[in-house]
């Protein structure tokens, strides 16, 4: 946001966003980069989560995801706030992706920007990792040989991995 | 006497499945140890042990372990089951 003032054009202290969206659509990568871009920042840091077409040697034809949608919510919103203790970020945006995703789309997408890379850099990679340990979202796998399977994150907080 | 309230229990997932529905309001007491309200929400289900040792609550979107926590619950409250999370 830009103003004129007496000195000439002066920056507005623009306030911290955090854009958080589920949707059925394809996910834009370029929309998430541009929502954090900000004249302050020289990082914008960005995870895409792609769906892949094998597990265990089985062929994934497609996955479909559900989310528990006012909680998921305000659990990535705990989380951006975690970052902000963290990390001087500026802006964040989480955009997960639900219903049937085609293999090699993505499912999520995390922006965030920063000053300086160090701190989105990190922020991102604390925002997937937690993310996947915390958020009620579901992966559902279907293969090949018409069966399926729900999947269970390695970092679920509440269960241990065999 | 034991009060009780109406909650509205979630179903997400293998425990939708499971469950054949998605959601139900059942009547329980306002007083409750979280293991025991999973034992009434199987007793309506009993295909769910299968997956009692997976799941977790989430009582008005915090998550609570199926222990001896005692849950106050009020009629209206939602109480989500929570299988295993893969999002991301």
């Amino acid at each position: 946001l830009l103003i004129s003032s007496r000195e000439g054009l002066k920056e507005v202290e623009e306030s911290a966003k955090e854009i958080i969206k589920f949707t059925t659509e394809k996910l834009s990568i370029d929309e998430a980069s541009q929502l954090v871009i900000s004249p302050l920042c020289g990082a914008v840091s960005l995870f895409v989560g792609t769906t892949r077409n094998n597990f265990e040697g089985k062929k994934v034809i497609s996955l479909e995801y559900e989310a528990y949608l006012p909680m998921a919510e305000n659990e990535i919103r705990k989380i951006c706030s975690d970052i902000r203790q963290k990390w001087p970020v500026r802006h964040i945006a989480v955009f997960h992706r639900l219903g049937l995703v085609p293999v090699s789309e993505a499912s999520i997408i995390i922006a965030v920007s920063s000053a300086h890379r160090a701190a989105s850099l990190q922020a991102v990679s604390y925002a997937i990792d937690t993310l996947k340990a915390k958020v009620p979202i579901w992966k559902k796998e279907m293969y090949e040989e018409s069966s399926s399977s729900w999947k269970r994150n390695k970092e679920c907080f509440w269960t241990t991995s065999d | 006497m034991v009060l009780r309230c109406q909650v509205e229990v979630l179903y997400f997932a293998k425990s939708a499945e499971i469950a054949g529905i998605r959601s139900e309001t059942i009547s329980v007491p306002q007083e409750i140890k979280a293991l025991q309200l999973w034992n009434e929400i199987e007793a309506r289900h009993p295909g769910l042990a299968d997956v009692r040792n997976q799941v977790i609550f989430a009582v008005r979107q915090e998550y609570v372990e199926l222990g001896d926590q005692v849950l106050q619950l009020r009629s209206g409250d939602e109480i989500a089951i929570i299988p295993p999370i893969s999002g991301g």
